[in-house]
C-alpha cells in the first residue's frame, strides 16, 4: 500500500513541468573547473617543535593501488617537510594485515594509527578499542563523506572527503551537455562507504536541475566489477538506446563500461570521479571518456597528515579535508601529464600554503 | 618417435603397442558409440541435446518477459562479442581437464598475457603483432613451468597451478607496478571488437574457430584420441605405450598458449590491461567446463559443449539484466544453474558417477 502511494506521488512529481536549470549547472561545472585554490584547515601552529617527538604509522586500504600509494606518498611528503617520523604499513586488502599493522604500531610506540583510504574501521574495532587502551590516537583518512556521514565514536578523528560535492560536479556536468535531457545509468558498489551519498547526490542533482530527465542505478560490489559491470552497461544499452551518459561513480570501472558501450554500438559518454591516471589516459586518447573529477592525491596525504598532527598537538580539530574537487576534460587533460598521474594538473599552491601554515619558514 | 626398429624383439614390442593403442581405440569408440548412439533413442537425444534445448526454453521464458529485446538479433550479437574471451578462456582449462590436470593459473595466464601487451605496446612503444606474440610466449612458457613441476616432481597439478597462479599474479603486479594501463594500439581493438560480421565483433568467430580446431584435434587426430587415453586412464594409457608424460606437458602448454588467446581478446576489447581483474574469470570458465562436460559428449570435456555453456549462462544473464534484477540473482543463476544442469544431466545418464 504504501509503495502504492509512494509510486503515486513520483508519478504526480514526474507529471509536473520541469525547466531545466541549465544555468546553475553551468556555475557549478565553470566554479570547479578552476584551478584550485587553498581554503585554510585551522590557525597555523608549529608543528615542527610539536611533533619532534612524535611518530605517526599510516595503513593504507592496499599497497598495491596506486590511489592509496599515491596519498601514502603526501603523508611521508608531509612527514619530511615537518620532520617528523612516519610509517606506511605494507597491505594488500586483507584485514590480517590491517590488523598486524595496527598491533605492530602498538607494539612500537607509535603515537597514532592512520587508516587511510578506505581501510573499513568498523571491521577493525577489537584492535582499534586495544591501541586507543595503549594511548595511541587512531584516525581515519579519506573514507567518509564530510556531510552526510560521522566518523563512528571509536575513533579518534577522521578527515572526510565531500563526496556529495563530487556528486553535484557530475550531475551538473550531464545537465548541461544535454540541455536538462539526461538519460543516464550510475553504477557503483553499494558496500563501499561513500558510494551513498556519491550515487545520491549525483542522481539529486540530475532530478533537481534536468528537465525529464531520468536515471537509473546499478549495484555491483566490487569483487564483480570485471564480470558484472560490462554485461550490465550492455544490457542497460540495448534495453534503451537513447541512454547518453554512463556514470560509473569510481573511475576505475570506465575500464569495464566503455566495452560496452563501444560493443553496444551506443554514442553515450562516461562521466566519473577519481582522476585515476588511465581514465585520464582514455580521455586523452577516446571519445568514450568525456569529463573526470579528479583531487590531487599528494594533497589528500597533507592534508591528512595536517588534520592528525592538530589531533596530536590538541589543535581545532578537522573533520574535512581541504582538497578541492577539479574538472577535467579535454581541454586539459593535457596538464595531468602524458601518461597521466594522480598529481599532476592541480597545481601546487597547497605545497607553500603548508609550509605556512605548519610554521615551517 | 617413428625409427625402425633394429631387431625383431623391439619390432614385436612396437608391434603389441600399436595392438594395445587399437584396443584402446575401440574401447574409446564403444564407449562413444553408445553416447553418440542412433539419435531416435529420446533419451540420447536429451542426453547430448540437453543444454541446447534447455537454452532454447531458457531464450522462451525469459522472451516472455521481455520480447523486445530477448528477441532482438543485436542482443545476441552483442553478446557473442562480448563473452568470446570467456570461452577461450574456458578451452585453455578443458584441455588439461581432458588428460585428468587442472589448471588453475590459466585466469593469471590471461592477466599477465593481457598485462604485457599493454606493458610492450603502451609503455616500451613496441608495435602491437610483436607484442601480441610475446604475450602468447609467455603462456606457453607457464605452461610449460606447470607441465616441469607436475610431471618432474610428480605434484598433483592442483597445488602446482595453485602456486603458479599466484606467482603469475604477482609477476602482473610487479610489471604493471599495480597500474592499469590504457591507449593500447587501436588496430587491437579494431580487429577485436570494433569490426563486425553479420553484426557480430570479431572476437566471436576467433574463439569459434579455436573451439572448431580443438574439436577437430580431439576428434580426428591420433595426439588428440591419445589424450582421451590418459584422461580416461592414466595408468592403463602408460601400460598401453601412449606417452602419458609428454601428452600431458603437451596440454599444460596447449593450456597456457589459449589462456594468453584469451588475454589478448580481453585487452583488445578494452583497448586496457589492469593487474587484477582477469583473475575474477577462473571460476566462471570452471563452471562453463563443468556445464559443457553434460553435453554434446555427455561424460566428458569437450569444445562444443564448453562453448554453448558459456553462452548459455551469458544469455541467461543478459536476460535477468533485462529483467532488471538485483546483482545477488545473477550469483543464484549462475551457481544454481551449474548444480541444476548438471544435476539433470546425471538423472538422464542414469545417475552414473561422475570420474
Amino acid at each position: 500500500m504504501k509503495t502504492v502511494l509512494l509510486s503515486g506521488a513520483a508519478v504526480l512529481a514526474l507529471s509536473l513541468p520541469a525547466i531545466a536549470d541549465v544555468a546553475a549547472a553551468k556555475a557549478i561545472v565553470d566554479q570547479y573547473s578552476q584551478l584550485p585554490s587553498f581554503e585554510t584547515p585551522g590557525e597555523p601552529f608549529d608543528a615542527r617543535s610539536c611533533m619532534a617527538d612524535k611518530k605517526m604509522f599510516v595503513i593504507p586500504l592496499t599497497s598495491a593501488n596506486p590511489f592509496n600509494e599515491a596519498i601514502s606518498q603526501g603523508f611521508r611528503d608531509a612527514a619530511e617537510m615537518v620532520g617528523f617520523e612516519i610509517r606506511t604499513w605494507e597491505t594488500q586488502l586483507d584485514p590480517a594485515g590491517w590488523i598486524q599493522g595496527i598491533n605492530t604500531a602498538v607494539a612500537e610506540g607509535y603515537d597514532l594509527i592512520d587508516l587511510q583510504g578506505g581501510v573499513p574501521p568498523e571491521f577493525l574495532v577489537p584492535q582499534i578499542t586495544e591501541a586507543r587502551n595503549a594511548g595511541l590516537k587512531v584516525t581515519a583518512t579519506h573514507n567518509y563523506d564530510a556531510t552526510t556521514q560521522n566518523a563512528p565514536e571509536y575513533l579518534d578523528g577522521a578527515a572526510n572527503t565531500d563526496y556529495v560535492t563530487v556528486g553535484r560536479i557530475i550531475g551538473a556536468w550531464t545537465v548541461m551537455q544535454t540541455e536538462g535531457k539526461v538519460n543516464a545509468i550510475i553504477i557503483g558498489s553499494d558496500e563501499v562507504t561513500p558510494t551513498a551519498p556519491l550515487k545520491d547526490a549525483i542522481i539529486d542533482t540530475i532530478a533537481e536541475m534536468g528537465d525529464g530527465a531520468t536515471t537509473q542505478y546499478f549495484n555491483v560490489p566490487v569483487a564483480d566489477w570485471a564480470t558484472k559491470i560490462q554485461t550490465t552497461v550492455q544490457s542497460a544499452l540495448l534495453a534503451d538506446p537513447s541512454i547518453n551518459y554512463v556514470i560509473p561513480i569510481y573511475d576505475s570501472m570506465s575500464q569495464f563500461a566503455a566495452p560496452a558501450i563501444q560493443i553496444a554500438g551506443s554514442s553515450a559518454k562516461i562521466v566519473s570521479f577519481n582522476g585515476t591516471p588511465f581514465v585520464l589516459d582514455m580521455m586523452r586518447d577516446g571519445d568514450v571518456v568525456e569529463m573526470n573529477v579528479g583531487e590531487s592525491l599528494g594533497w589528500v596525504g597533507m592534508a591528512g597528515a595536517d588534520a592528525n598532527m592538530r589531533l596530536l598537538c590538541d589543535q581545532e580539530p578537522v573533520g574535512t579535508l581541504n582538497t578541492p574537487a577539479y574538472v577535467f576534460t579535454d581541454a586539459n587533460v593535457e596538464t595531468a601529464g602524458n601518461p597521466a598521474n594522480f598529481n599532476d594538473g592541480y597545481g601546487d599552491v597547497h605545497i607553500e600554503a603548508f609550509r605556512q601554515l605548519w610554521q615551517l619558514d | 618417435m617413428n625409427m625402425t626398429p633394429s631387431d625383431p624383439a623391439t619390432r614385436a614390442r612396437e608391434e603389441e603397442l600399436t595392438k594395445r593403442i587399437a584396443a584402446l581405440e575401440a574401447k574409446l569408440s564403444a564407449i562413444e558409440s553408445t553416447r553418440a548412439a542412433p539419435l531416435k533413442d529420446w533419451k540420447t537425444v536429451l542426453e547430448r541435446g540437453g543444454l541446447v534445448m534447455a537454452w532454447g526454453l531458457l531464450i522462451l521464458i525469459l522472451g516472455a518477459f521481455r520480447p523486445e529485446q530477448m528477441f532482438a538479433w543485436n542482443s545476441y550479437a552483442t553478446m557473442l562479442g562480448s563473452n568470446a574471451m570467456i570461452v577461450v578462456l574456458t578451452l585453455a582449462l578443458m584441455i588439461p581437464l581432458v588428460a585428468g590436470d587442472f589448471d588453475l593459473s590459466v585466469a593469471a595466464t590471461m592477466g599477465l598475457s593481457s598485462m604485457l601487451i599493454g606493458v610492450l605496446n603502451v609503455k616500451m612503444g613496441l608495435d602491437i603483432g610483436p607484442a601480441v606474440l610475446l604475450a602468447v610466449a609467455s603462456g606457453a612458457v607457464i605452461g610449460a613451468a606447470n607441465a616441469f613441476f607436475t610431471l618432474y616432481f610428480g605434484i598433483h597439478s592442483l597445488i602446482v597451478t595453485l602456486g603458479s597462479g599466484y606467482f603469475v599474479a604477482g609477476l602482473i603486479l610487479w610489471a604493471s607496478n599495480s597500474n592499469t594501463i590504457a591507449g593500447i594500439s587501436m588496430d587491437l581493438v579494431n580487429v577485436v571488437i570494433l569490426t563486425r560480421f553479420l553484426g557480430v565483433p570479431l572476437a566471436f568467430y576467433y574463439a569459434a574457430a579455436l573451439t572448431g580446431v580443438i574439436w577437430y584435434v580431439f576428434q580426428y587426430t591420433s595426439m588428440g584420441r591419445r589424450l582421451l587415453f590418459v584422461g580416461l586412464g592414466r595408468e592403463v594409457a602408460k601400460l598401453s605405450g601412449v606417452d602419458v608424460f609428454r601428452l600431458r606437458a603437451g596440454a599444460f602448454i596447449a593450456s597456457g598458449i589459449v589462456a594468453a588467446i584469451a588475454g589478448v581478446l580481453y585487452t583488445g576489447m578494452r583497448g586496457a590491461a589492469d593487474p587484477s581483474s582477469a583473475l575474477a574469470f577462473l571460476l566462471p570458465a570452471f563452471a562453463a567446463a563443468f556445464l559443457g562436460s553434460t553435453t554434446i559428449y555427455p561424460g566428458r570435456f569437450n569444445a562444443p559443449g564448453a562453448i554453448i555453456a558459456v553462452y548459455f549462462l551469458s544469455t541467461g544473464i543478459m536476460g535477468l539484466n533485462f529483467l532488471g534484477v538485483d546483482s545477488f540473482v545473477q550469483n543464484l543463476f549462475y551457481g544454481g544453474g551449474l548444480i541444476l544442469a548438471v544435476s539433470v544431466s546425471q538423472l538422464i545418464r542414469g545417475r552414473k558417477p561422475m570420474d
